[in-house]
């Protein structure tokens, strides 16, 4: 016996419609905020500086003039420095002492900041700098810049020194 | 006789498929970029800020803040006005007065402003010229400073 073979009838193909046109109104709705909110990309930052008025605020003199000691005593460690900036009479910079050790260059000042930073794990680390009068702001500014980038927990400025 | 088509048959539909494509790549593009940076306000075009290897702000700018800028040769220029010695103190004064009738504050000179100044400081002023608009605003009662700089570009 055979099996009776029923012809299949061919169904009408189905489209289902994808609605495209709200998923891009409110793509174009997206697009045109952001375009609207967008802001290039800067290089601009900033250094926060707290100057209270009050002398009593900042750290003592004989503590910011101790020089920075390697030494695995964490707690003997000073969290109080003060940098001095000379400046030579065209207003360049001419020397960096860290307490009272010359420093070679901004960059060696922020490498030991970096490691003394690190030595003194979370204990916070406040740092007066103290550039000369006619010293260029951008060669104070590079100092200042040193300090918070090797993570200051705050950073004083007294009056400059004379040159 | 040729056989003539319906209307209907002849309709184009456009093909948004692209077009959407495109616009979601830009929307992401944008929005990786929304929070990569932001200028802070007051730019003076003539103001050159010095280059510094600064950290990143860990906070975002409080909402009550004065810009302000001083030039090359140290004056204190808002509003595209220079103003140096007395002019400048006054001008602190002034602004210090404002805020303390806004805050309603207590008139004594001394007590401490919430405003944090922004200064954008050109790179070729003498420090003290700097320190010293600091001290003239910290004399009038703010204690919040920001001093603006561009970042090193390190390799």
């Amino acid at each position: 016996m055979t099996a009776r073979r029923v012809p299949l009838r061919s169904r009408p193909v189905e489209t289902i419609p994808f609605p495209v046109t709200p998923m891009l109104d409110m793509a174009f709705q997206l697009l045109a905020f952001f375009i609207l909110t967008f802001q290039p990309p800067t290089r601009e930052t900033r250094i926060d500086l707290d100057l209270p008025a009050t002398a009593a605020a900042l750290p003592s003199g004989e503590a910011s003039e101790t020089s920075v000691v390697p030494s695995t005593d964490v707690d003997i460690l000073e969290t109080d420095l003060t940098i001095h900036a000379h400046s030579q009479p065209n207003g360049d910079l001419r020397s960096l002492r860290l307490g009272g050790v010359d420093v070679p260059s901004v960059a060696v000042l922020e490498d030991r900041l970096r490691k003394y930073r690190a030595l003194l794990e979370n204990r916070p680390l406040r740092i007066q700098v103290i550039p000369d009068a006619r010293l260029h702001y951008g060669e104070a500014a590079r100092v200042l810049g040193a300090c918070s980038a090797a993570g200051a927990t705050s950073i004083r400025l007294p009056e400059p020194s004379n040159p | 006789m040729p056989r003539r088509h319906s209307r209907a048959d002849d309709r184009l539909d456009p093909n948004l498929t692209p077009l959407l494509d495109v616009v979601l790549q830009l929307i992401t593009f944008f929005m990786m970029l929304v929070h990569f940076g932001s200028r802070i306000e007051g730019a003076e075009a003539s103001i050159r800020l010095p280059i510094a290897p600064a950290a990143l702000p860990s906070g975002d700018l409080v909402l009550e803040r004065l810009v302000v800028a001083v030039n090359a040769d140290g004056d204190l220029v808002v509003g595209g006005h220079a103003r140096s010695g007395a002019a400048a103190a006054t001008w602190w004064n002034e602004q210090a007065g404002i805020r303390r009738k806004e805050l309603k504050l207590a008139a004594a000179p001394g007590q401490e402003l919430a405003t944090q100044v922004i200064l954008r400081g050109d790179r070729d002023a003498p420090y003290g010229t700097i320190r010293q608009t600091l001290k003239t605003a910290q004399a009038a009662g703010f204690v919040h400073f920001s001093l603006v700089v561009e970042r090193e570009e390190r390799p």
